[in-house]
């Protein structure tokens, strides 16, 4: 997460309003630094230091309560943050079950047919720390595809992985979003996620 | 099924080390506080034999007697009254002495012995024993009597030997019967048994019923009301600093030197309190480490605790892993320190009883042991509570 006095500075700032709508596919372009990852933060509710409103339908998110947001955490917003937010002492299984088990979306058997297609099913038992970025970029992708969700924010998912891993997981996320109608909102600073139809807006 | 996964978490953050010296810094203080507060009771809990090393409780007062007086020293009821007003005064009675004389007499071993005595009597309260049929009953001319413990020594150690008698424990002089004859004012004469029934400590005096002294002061006296010249006062020990210069400037003397008596029960209440102070100081020492144990854990734990939040988990989620937590272990400390407060106990039991002391109710230390795991039990859940919300936010 970038420093606050840093991103002041940032265009984000100079961005007129916009609005994300279900079933939207947006990748925000912006160059490091440029405030993507804070927006996140924002819309996540994680930071309120920032200045303007962000609304949710109609719902000023200022005013939500932290039950509220758990709520939201768990059935309406999923988040793949850049850090990914792993358990490094836990294994690839125990990582995903963790969420999983809040929200109860998935079966053992869906969440072993996401492993796979990631290719990292015969990851599942070993502790993440002892995986490559790009292995543990893909855990957390499944870990927050296993919820239900209206919008997935993900956060530069690709970073790490190659052109055919990128469109693997992006099939997937969009498999999924569309079950819901749900959007996507994924950033990038260079390798963005390769979705068909995504709209790309550069900041 | 849903918080096997988060707790397998949670415990694997676990610092063991620190929870360990909490636990073990914890132990030693609260086992310390808890002796402190068991000894206290131990040593302000007379047993009921004896009370030698409290007789100071009570003091036996008399005018003092100067030259030689031929009208007896009495207390008028005025002065008995301002003695009753004061502060260090709990419990007064009254000594009645006899308005008739006494004789008794003793076969022992074939050697007949006749000696004059003295009665008197106090209310039943004020005895250090009370002795079982210790009242009177007109038709059965028997008369209980309890006399000093210096008595028979005094006899023992003092009389017998020389004279050539047996020495005598309490039960042997229990058994010898005895007879008193009673000689009126007015001239009746009557006999009556006698049995030494008690040995009194505090009652330095030899003393009947207060219903046969009532019913002889009647009898062989006629009208005439006793003279009231010895007071027993029961002393309120917070007050009791001032009565020493009640009495001298009242020119009152207290029977016996007390002095000695009251420094040990004032020892004994020191040590108690230096020790509950000591085991105070440390177990606030390990309070504070704990909270800093808790500190350092949740401090450490921040990241994991913040995607936790991140993912959807509420800060009351893992707050509830880490009270059941401290419960646990301040439910085990406490019932272990309960336990080797018991084992401690061991070390001054022995003396203590040899005091005359010891054996004191338990239930205050308990208590002590109960409501430390409740307070320090809050505090930790309010420290854990406030510290995961603060985690919310991070700006």
């Amino acid at each position: 997460m970038e420093d606050s006095s840093q991103i002041l500075d940032s265009r984000i700032w100079m961005a007129p309003p916009f609005t994300f709508n279900k079933g939207c596919r947006i990748c925000i372009q912006a160059e490091s630094g440029g405030g993507k990852s804070s927006l996140l933060s924002f819309i996540y509710g994680n930071r309120d230091d920032y200045q303007g409103e962000i609304f949710f339908d109609k719902e000023n998110i200022r005013n939500l309560n932290i039950s509220q947001w758990c709520d939201i955490r768990r059935n309406s917003i999923a988040l793949l943050p850049q850090d990914m937010g792993l358990f490094p002492e836990l294994t690839t299984i125990e990582n995903i079950q963790l969420k999983n088990r809040l929200t109860n979306y998935k079966s053992t058997v869906e969440i072993d047919e996401m492993l796979n297609l990631l290719g990292i099913l015969e990851k599942k038992h070993v502790p993440t720390r002892k995986m490559s970025i790009g292995q543990q970029q893909r855990v957390a992708i499944v870990r927050s595809l296993c919820q239900p969700f209206d919008f997935l924010f993900l956060d530069e998912p690709v970073s790490h992985l190659d052109e055919t891993n990128n469109i693997i997981v992006a099939r997937l996320v969009e498999r999924e979003a569309s079950l819901k109608n749900s959007g996507i909102i994924s950033t990038s600073v260079g390798n963005p996620l390769l979705l068909d139809n995504a709209e790309f807006i550069n900041l | 099924m849903k918080k096997i996964g988060l707790n397998t978490l949670l415990k694997k953050n676990l610092s063991k080390g620190q929870l360990l010296g909490f636990s073990i810094a914890n132990l030693i203080g609260l086992t310390v506080i808890l002796s402190g507060i068991l000894f206290y009771c131990d040593s302000r809990h007379h047993r009921q034999t004896t009370d030698k090393y409290f007789s100071d409780d009570y003091l036996v007062v008399s005018k003092e007697v100067k030259g030689i007086n031929l009208n007896p020293v009495a207390f008028t009821e005025e002065e008995i009254d301002d003695i009753s007003s004061q502060p260090w005064v709990k419990k007064l009675g009254e000594f009645t002495p006899a308005e008739y004389s006494v004789s008794a007499s003793i076969n022992m071993g074939g050697k007949g012995m006749s000696s004059y005595l003295f009665f008197e009597s106090v209310p039943d309260e004020f005895f250090d024993v009370v002795p079982r049929d210790w009242n009177f009953d007109p038709e059965n001319k028997f008369v209980p009597i309890v006399i000093n413990k210096d008595y028979l020594a005094l006899y023992n150690f003092g009389f017998a030997l020389p004279q050539g008698l047996p020495q005598l424990s309490e039960e042997m002089i229990g058994s010898v019967p005895l007879k008193l004859s009673i000689n009126g004012k007015n001239g009746t004469l009557e006999m009556f048994d006698a049995n030494v029934v008690g040995f009194s400590s505090r009652l330095n005096t030899i003393a009947v019923p207060q219903d046969f002294m009532n019913w002889a002061n009647n009898k062989f006296s006629g009208d005439k009301q006793p003279e009231i010249s010895r007071l027993i006062i029961k002393v309120d020990r917070l007050n009791s600093n001032n009565y020493e210069k009640y009495l001298a400037d009242h020119g009152l003397e207290i029977a016996g030197d007390k002095e000695g008596d009251s420094k040990v029960s004032e020892f004994l209440g020191l040590v108690s309190g230096v020790v509950a102070a000591i085991g105070l100081v440390i177990a606030l020492l390990a309070l504070f480490i704990l909270l800093l144990s808790i500190f350092l854990l949740l401090q450490k734990s921040r990241p994991m605790l913040r995607n936790l939040i991140l993912l959807g988990y509420s800060p009351s989620q893992p707050a509830k892993y880490y009270i059941s937590l401290v419960l646990k272990i301040n439910a085990i400390i406490t019932l272990l320190s309960v336990g080797f407060t018991f084992v401690c106990r061991l070390i001054w039991h022995n003396t203590l009883i040899s005091l005359g002391l010891g054996d004191g109710n338990v239930l205050f230390m308990i208590g002590a042991a109960l409501l430390y795991f409740i307070i320090i039990t809050l505090i930790n859940i309010i420290v854990i509570r406030r510290h995961l919300f603060s985690i919310w936010k991070t700006n």
